[in-house]
């Protein structure tokens, strides 16, 4: 099956202040694995480094060092001329993610033709159809602004599974969108992973849909992984300081007010990685 | 780097541009200018010595047995000392003097002219941009008449009206001629009396287009959130217009600056034809129509250091007034 | 972006939208007075000449002012002014179009292309277009014009060498464009499609320069017939050229105006006046495009004809009650944002305002404070606040002066995202004395700046942050910043629109808590304007849920977690997944417990 492996993925960012020059370490020694049928969530603030690391991934960035290695079913490194066949990305904003000046079916029939895949209108529909975007024809001719937040979330779903990826990069895919229909998208998402043993990368800031949307979450703090586990594990039983402060921080309307209280250092370790399948070992 | 630092090395850079285009332009172009300008030299009487040659060689080129590269530091030497060579339309004139002769007349006439026709379109525009919707809007496209109206055109309708029919003012010249120049009243007061004409063709035509950039930038700061805050606030109208939005609208017409110069001077050289106004504009003309390379090419030089130093004043003006630019790296 | 107003939502254009919507200018007088300029003028350069005769016929009848024979009288060696006029608009046009395509195209190189590749190719275009762009064009024109003999100069020669100076300024525009369309997602994701480079830029990115590139095109052209026609009238134009330029320079020469023959000098200018003003006009239309808020604004406004609900009054633990509230966009259909809201603040309450994008929730809240711009408008109820002292002001009926003494002073606000709710260009402190100096005017300066001090304190930041810009302070410390602006005058309601929603959930919290304390310190009410639902019910004592412009759900924040009413509202509720619940949401695979 598809997997997509990181290794000590490490990003910097050269800032240039006159002649000095400093390095910014955006993300630092991230490494994990995405399998088909799994979900992984990367779960931090901004600032955090979770969006360079899905850019990676998609190649809109080089990494600093470290590496990315995609491996077919049958064993095979996927180069990087085809990298793109495999690997593709849901953005966060989808009213910027589609380009304004061309209709939906543009934005669905070109990834089609660039991975060599079948670009009729019956490839279309069918896309179209799988993210729930029917009559089908009447969503084909429009163009972005005559279609709805979650619609157009819908349809930058749908471009991203029209190369055949079989690894997905979703980076806040829901969190621009009105909040009674994030849920529906999540929920779509999550039905094309189980249908075709997709391997997701979730990326958001918001613990609760990480834990009920991933099997496995990293929480990230300046650039690095500070805790790692299967997903209740960490947002039930969490260890790290910093991600016992996030899971504090979420709104509990039991609670009223008294989460409010909540002691906030100036920084945390970032030297240990707890790592909760280590600890179960 | 900091901005003023990288400001200046910028205008550096543009100073550097254009005083090698200056030695370029004449070395690209076909016919001898050295030739021609000896032979009007000797027209004029003039004697030809060496030094006279040499220093239009390096201007405009030589016969060629020297290197281009040892014309080209010979002459950067020249430039720096202020050594343009003789004019001969002028002549026996050096071309410094030509120029520090009619140089003040230029610098305080579009200098002034400009000055005014910058507040008066950055107010209007503020004050039109602020109460869009009223009938002020009509304003609007009225201002791009002015825009599209060429200077010199207008300056001719100017003198046929207030000059030739009305008599107002007088048709040409920066002064009378009869007086003596001079720091007198009667000196100044002439030459106000004569710049009327050319300032107002210079305003009314440059005044539409600042007009138009800060309406269109006060429009959009007007619905920035800080002046919803600014209403929230329960300031003053008068107050929200001028410290909010026009105070923000005005940053983009004053970093456009360059832009518009550019133009303003530009109209300003056929402004002064047309008014035969003892500036430098003026001095161009007279300086091309008579194959006065030496002339011609100073004073596209000197009024591009002019230009280059009015922009270097905006821009460091600009860090004053936007503390982000300050901040930026 | 949670809160575009409704107009933008509610009103999509439904109309049959072709790939060329986006970047066709809308109709309006302007458009047509400039096309019809622009069109005129043309056909008079394309045609006139077939019609007139000989321009350079000379005729021994000398000057003569404007004849049936001569419509435009003749010059002063009797060659016809209007043959010479149509040949001379022909010129101009010809040589303006040339320009204008050359420098756009060479503007499109610089600007386009340097700002895409990025690193040093942008470097050292910007370097070139800026250094370009600040050396004075005409100046340099003519320096060379002067060098190249008259019998040389053909009309190519005065094309290439107008462009060479004149395509920097749309240079730099189109840089700035290219630069921001780079970094939208939606280039991002044609890369990651696989698109190449130069598809990216055609297909992805120029269509959407287009306005830009039509604007500047346009301009260049004005800027060139302009040009062209002051060098001609110096006399350094192209040889045998015959532009109205030339036409003027003649006249000149000729002593037009010594001999008021304004029929001949006259129409060419203004040939030049009214085309240059035309294409303004088109300008006008496309920079619309480019930028919408341009677009001509409503009329004022005009709130006479509220149909004033009775305002309630002798509730004496309430600071603010809004009753029947109407609000309408007058937009064709009219839009109802809000619809019959009724509303009570009861002193120091904090009333919670959920709802999603559109709901209606800021523009109420923008009404209360009368902030609603046309073509919003209350078209009914009444908005009357409870003042400490017993007096019952009715905030819809205050005229203009004491409507501005009663903001801030009363009732002050919070705006989402504090980026922009403070003003770029001047210190924090400027901005919180213009409270003071406006509404407290006889407080000396000592008194207002320890007063400002005194607030900063009070939210947590340190007094020496009052000399920062808004640029210099983090999102959270901006947020504190408003609040204490919004302090200032101790009003009796807050109204806070999505206060927290652009921040961190750690920062938030710390916002939060600090709200909660200066209400209980300072006993002011305030309404929290939210989507967050789950939000609101921890710190809110009565919410009221929002949907279409109607209160859907009223009651205490216990009431909606423990027995939520209305469906919206338990749709609303449900869109929060819980973080320590049941999972099973989305029916996930079976979580494997394994080890790596």
């Amino acid at each position: 099956m598809t997997t997509l492996e990181v290794t000590g993925l490490v990003k910097d960012y050269v800032i240039r202040s006159g002649l000095r020059r400093a390095t910014l370490r955006a993300v630092d020694g991230v490494s994990f694995e995405l399998r088909p049928g799994r979900t992984v969530a990367l779960v931090g603030e901004s600032g955090s480094g979770k969006s360079t690391v899905a850019r990676m991934i998609a190649r809109l960035e080089e990494p600093t060092s470290g590496r990315i290695t995609v491996t077919t079913p049958d064993g095979r490194r996927v180069d990087d001329r085809t990298y793109r066949d495999h690997v593709q990305m849901i953005f966060q904003d989808p009213f910027a993610s589609l380009n304004p000046f061309h209709t939906v079916q543009h934005h669905l029939v070109r990834p089609l033709r660039l991975h060599h895949r079948d670009a009729s209108w019956p490839a279309v529909r069918h896309l179209l159809e799988r993210v729930n975007l029917k009559p089908a024809e009447d969503f084909a001719a429009r163009r972005p602004h005559e279609l709805s937040g979650g619609q157009r979330q819908r349809v930058a779903i749908a471009r991203a599974l029209a190369p055949g990826a079989r690894v997905v990069v979703a980076d806040e895919p829901v969190s621009m969108l009105d909040v009674s229909i994030r849920l529906d998208i999540l929920s779509l998402l999550a039905e094309l992973q189980r249908e075709e043993t997709l391997a997701v990368l979730y990326i958001t800031h918001d613990l609760a849909t990480a834990r009920h949307f991933s099997d496995e979450i990293l929480v990230m703090y300046r650039g690095r992984v500070v805790e790692r586990g299967p997903a209740d594990d960490v947002i039930l039983r969490p260890r790290h300081p910093y991600t016992r402060l996030l899971a504090a921080a979420a709104p509990n309307p039991d609670a009223r007010g008294r989460s409010l209280d909540l002691d906030v250092p100036e920084s945390f370790d970032t030297t240990e990685t707890y790592d909760h399948y280590q600890a179960s070992r | 780097m900091n901005y003023y630092v990288r400001k200046l090395l910028f205008y550096v850079v543009a100073l550097w541009t254009a005083v090698t285009l200056n030695f370029l332009i004449p070395r690209l172009m076909p016919g001898n200018p050295v030739d021609i300008l000896m032979a009007k030299l000797q027209v004029r009487g003039g004697s030809v010595d060496p030094a006279a040659r040499r220093a239009y060689e390096l201007l405009l080129g030589t016969g060629g047995d020297e290197s281009l590269l040892s014309q080209y530091f010979a002459y950067l030497g020249n430039m720096l000392t202020g050594d343009f060579g003789v004019s001969v339309s002028v002549f026996p004139a050096e071309v410094s003097e030509v120029i520090a002769s009619s140089l003040p007349w230029t610098i305080v006439l579009v200098g002034l002219a400009t000055l005014l026709s910058f507040l008066l379109g950055i107010a209007l525009g503020a004050i039109v941009g602020w109460k869009r919707g009223t009938w002020l809007d009509t304003l609007v496209p009225a201002t791009t008449v002015l825009a599209a109206v060429p200077y010199f055109w207008l300056a001719l309708i100017l003198a046929a009206v207030f000059a030739t029919t009305l008599g107002w003012f007088p048709l040409s010249g920066g002064y009378d001629v009869t007086l003596t120049p001079g720091w007198n009243a009667e000196f100044i007061g002439s030459a106000v009396y004569h710049g009327i004409l050319p300032a107002l063709t210079i305003v009314v035509s440059s005044v539409g287009g600042w007009l138009l950039g800060m309406r269109n930038m006060t429009v959009s700061a007007a619905s920035e959130d800080y002046v919803l805050t600014a209403r929230a606030k329960g300031l003053r109208d008068s107050r929200i217009m001028i410290r909010y939005a026009a105070r923000n609208a005005v940053l983009p017409s004053v970093a456009g600056f360059a832009i518009s110069l550019g133009f303003v001077v530009s109209g300003s050289i056929i402004t002064e034809q047309v008014f035969s106004y003892p500036g430098i504009g003026s001095k161009l003309l007279q300086a091309v129509q008579n194959n006065d390379y030496a002339l011609m090419q100073g004073i596209f030089l000197v009024i591009t250091v002019a230009v280059l130093a009015a922009n270097l004043a905006v821009d460091l003006l600009y860090g004053l007034i936007d503390a982000r630019t300050r901040a930026r790296v | 972006m949670t809160n575009p107003g409704p107009v933008t939502k509610t009103i999509v254009d439904k109309r049959a939208g072709g790939r060329w919507r986006a970047v066709l200018p809308a109709w309006s007088p302007k458009l047509g007075i400039g096309l019809g300029l622009v069109v005129l003028i043309a056909l008079f350069g394309l045609l006139g000449p077939l019609f007139t005769g000989d321009p350079s016929a000379v005729r021994d009848i000398g000057l003569t002012s404007p004849s049936g024979d001569h419509l435009l009288g003749t010059t002063q060696t009797g060659q016809d002014v209007l043959a010479q006029l149509t040949h001379a608009t022909r010129g101009s046009l010809q040589i303006g179009l040339l320009v204008g395509v050359l420098a756009t195209v060479l503007s499109a190189i610089f600007g386009i292309i340097g700002s895409y590749a990025g690193g040093a190719l942008d470097e050292v275009f910007s370097l070139f277009s800026n250094v370009a762009l600040v050396i004075p064009g005409l100046p340099l024109v003519i320096v060379i014009a002067g060098f190249v003999p008259a019998d040389q100069r053909g009309s190519w020669t005065i094309a290439v060498v107008l462009a060479l100076t004149g395509w920097a300024a749309a240079a730099r525009v189109l840089r700035a464009q290219t630069l921001s369309l780079r970094n939208r997602d939606y280039v991002a994701a044609a890369r990651v499609s696989g698109e190449k480079t130069w598809r990216v830029i055609c297909v992805e990115i120029l269509p959407n320069l287009l306005p830009i590139l039509a604007s500047q095109f346009v301009f260049a052209v004005i800027l060139a017939i302009l040009n062209e026609a002051g060098l001609s009238f110096l006399g350094l134009g192209a040889s045998n050229s015959s532009t109205l330029g030339t036409m003027l320079y003649y006249a000149q020469n000729g002593f037009a105006l010594q001999l008021d023959a304004w029929w001949w000098f006259v129409p060419p200018g203004l040939i030049i006046a009214l085309f240059g003003c035309g294409l303004a006009l088109i300008n006008f239309s496309i920079d619309e495009i480019i930028n919408p808020q341009l677009r001509t604004g409503h009329a004022r406004q005009n709130d006479s004809d509220v149909t004033a609900a009775k305002p309630s009054s002798g509730n004496r633990s309430a600071v603010l009650t809004v009753t029947g509230l109407d609000v309408v966009y007058r937009a064709d259909p009219p839009v109802h944002a809000v619809r019959d809201v009724s509303l009570t603040l009861g002193r120091g309450e904090i009333l919670g305002l959920a709802g999603e994008s559109g709901c209606g929730k800021t523009t109420l809240a923008y009404a209360i404070n009368r902030l609603h711009r046309p073509p919003a408008q209350v078209t009914a109820g009444s908005v009357v606040l409870h003042d400490r002292d017993g007096q019952d002001i009715d905030v819809l009926a205050l005229d203009a002066e004491r409507l501005r003494t009663f903001r801030w002073s009363k009732l002050s606000m919070v705006f989402q995202g504090a980026m922009n709710a403070l003003n770029p260009v001047t210190p924090v402190r400027a901005q919180l004395e213009d409270v003071l100096t406006t509404h407290r005017p006889d407080m000396s300066k000592q008194e207002r700046r320890s007063r400002c001090a005194e607030v900063f304190r009070r939210v947590g930041v340190d007094p020496s942050r009052l000399d920062s810009y808004a640029h210099e302070l983090s999102g959270g410390m901006r947020q504190r910043v408003m609040i204490a602006m919004a302090m200032l005058l101790e009003p009796q309601v807050m109204i806070m629109d999505e206060p927290t929603t652009a921040l961190d959930v750690v920062v938030q919290r710390g916002i939060l808590r600090e709200i909660l304390r200066l209400r209980d310190e300072m006993a002011f009410a305030v309404i929290f304007i939210t989507h967050d639902l789950p939000l609101l019910l921890e710190i809110s004592d009565r919410i009221a849920v929002m949907r279409s412009g109607e209160v859907v759900e009223y009651a205490t924040a216990d009431e909606i977690h423990r027995r939520p009413r209305h469906p919206y509202t338990r749709q609303l509720l449900r869109s929060f997944p819980s973080l320590t619940g049941e999972r099973g949401l989305f029916a996930m695979s079976t979580p494997e417990r394994e080890t790596s």
